[in-house]
């Protein structure tokens, strides 16, 4: 009966949907349920997943990466591909420093001001010379990475989990450069600069939130 | 008792043994064996960095890396079953999986030379294949194990060459170049952890 009910409203689907029928399975599998992974954490996939979820599930983590890919977008190249370069290994550095005990102070306000400052950059266009924006989004860097690679979910394996944590990391940069990408359409520039506004208003939001 | 006897009986016994470091798939020793390259990340790493090093450096050196590569692992991996106990090398092979990344990450520019890259290839995937072996000697099915994981180098480098087979494009370099810095980067979170809680 439920294997029924899954073919006839894929089918309902399908034919109502405006879009192409890959895309409404790629959608269907993002919000599937989470329950299927419930016991991922048993074996080593656990590590990779964990690793992969962590960080595209941070609101804080995931406006500032598709931010450093965006700004490359506006920068163009060099830094187009030079700052998604840069920042996974100075980010794991960061992740380093927490992982041997060395503090780093204001982390929180850190990781906001990524969001606040790249988010701006991006509304506004600016263009600093590449050392200024490479030692900018490194810098931050060091913040994201001493928050979140040290984070660990109990029984997952550390090694597939930093992995997987690097690789989407990577991969929300090539989102941002995907959508700064979108400049070169007509129009695509206020889009490009209405997501900066946007990773802006989130940074400032998180800042408050660090502050208060 | 014959010897090719005594060989299949001593085979038999020790794939009957329960082996660590390894995880079960059902497969067997062998299927375990393979599955491991895909469970040790640090191994998988080297490999791909090695074949971002080799193809960012010209056809001559990568058309042989397939070759060279699974053989070299295979003896260190003999060498190590040789060990009683497991080489506590892995921070050591952290570092060098991050020196690797950051080599490719850098990219052609360096020009490190065929002799530099072969001399390199060959003591990493022998030190590697040694800390392989070692980790799997005194436990059942450890040969066949080695040997289904040297199998799977040798299939996953001969992919990863095939599909990355030089001249490339612009953007297709850019996309070594960055892999190489995410596998700079796994390997220093790798050290991080492992300087924490050595596994």
């Amino acid at each position: 009966m439920g294997q029924c009910w899954r073919l006839s409203s894929w089918a309902v689907l399908r034919r109502h949907s405006p879009l192409p029928p890959a895309l409404v399975a790629l959608v269907a599998a993002v919000l599937a349920p989470a329950a299927a992974w419930a016991h991922a954490d048993l074996h080593p996939g656990g590590g990779l997943v964990a690793g992969f979820l962590h960080p595209i599930t941070g609101l804080d983590h995931v406006v500032a990466m598709v931010a450093v890919g965006l700004w490359g977008a506006v920068l163009g190249p060099p830094a187009l591909w030079l700052l998604p370069l840069a920042f996974p290994p100075v980010m794991a550095l960061g992740g380093l420093l927490a992982l041997l005990g060395v503090p780093l102070p204001g982390v929180e306000v850190g990781i906001a001001l990524s969001g606040l400052v790249m988010g701006l950059m991006v509304l506004f266009e600016l263009r600093p010379p590449l050392w200024l924006a490479a030692l900018l989004v490194a810098s931050f860097a060091v913040f994201h990475g001493h928050a979140h690679g040290a984070e660990l979910p109990a029984g997952t394996h550390p090694l597939l989990y930093s992995l997987a944590f690097v690789i989407a990391t990577g991969l929300l940069h090539l989102v941002g450069i995907l959508l700064g990408e979108a400049r070169r359409w007509p129009g695509g520039r206020a889009l490009v600069r209405l997501a900066g506004a946007g990773v802006a208003l989130v940074g400032l939001w998180f800042l408050e939130r660090a502050l208060a | 008792m014959s010897g090719p006897g005594t060989a299949a009986a001593l085979w038999s016994a020790l794939g009957s043994l329960p082996l660590a470091h390894l995880v079960p798939t059902g497969l067997g020793p062998w299927g375990d064996g393979m599955a491991r390259l895909m469970l040790q990340p640090l191994d998988l790493l080297l490999l791909v960095a090695l074949v971002l090093l080799a193809v960012q450096n010209g056809r001559s050196w990568s058309d042989r890396l397939a070759l060279v590569l699974p053989l070299n692992w295979l003896v260190g991996g003999l060498g190590g079953l040789l060990v009683v106990r497991e080489l506590p090398l892995a921070l050591l092979c952290a570092a060098i999986v991050t020196a690797m990344g950051v080599l490719a990450a850098l990219g052609p520019a360096l020009r490190l030379g065929e002799r530099f890259l072969r001399g390199g290839t060959a003591a990493l995937s022998l030190l590697f294949g040694l800390v392989a072996g070692s980790s799997l000697a005194g436990h059942g099915g450890a040969l066949q194990a080695l040997l289904g994981e040297a199998v799977a180098i040798a299939v996953v480098t001969a992919l990863l060459l095939m599909a990355l087979d030089p001249p490339h494009p612009r953007w297709l370099a850019l996309g070594l170049r960055l892999i190489g810095s995410w596998i700079a980067a796994s390997g220093l979170l790798m050290l991080g952890w492992l300087s924490r809680q050595p596994l």
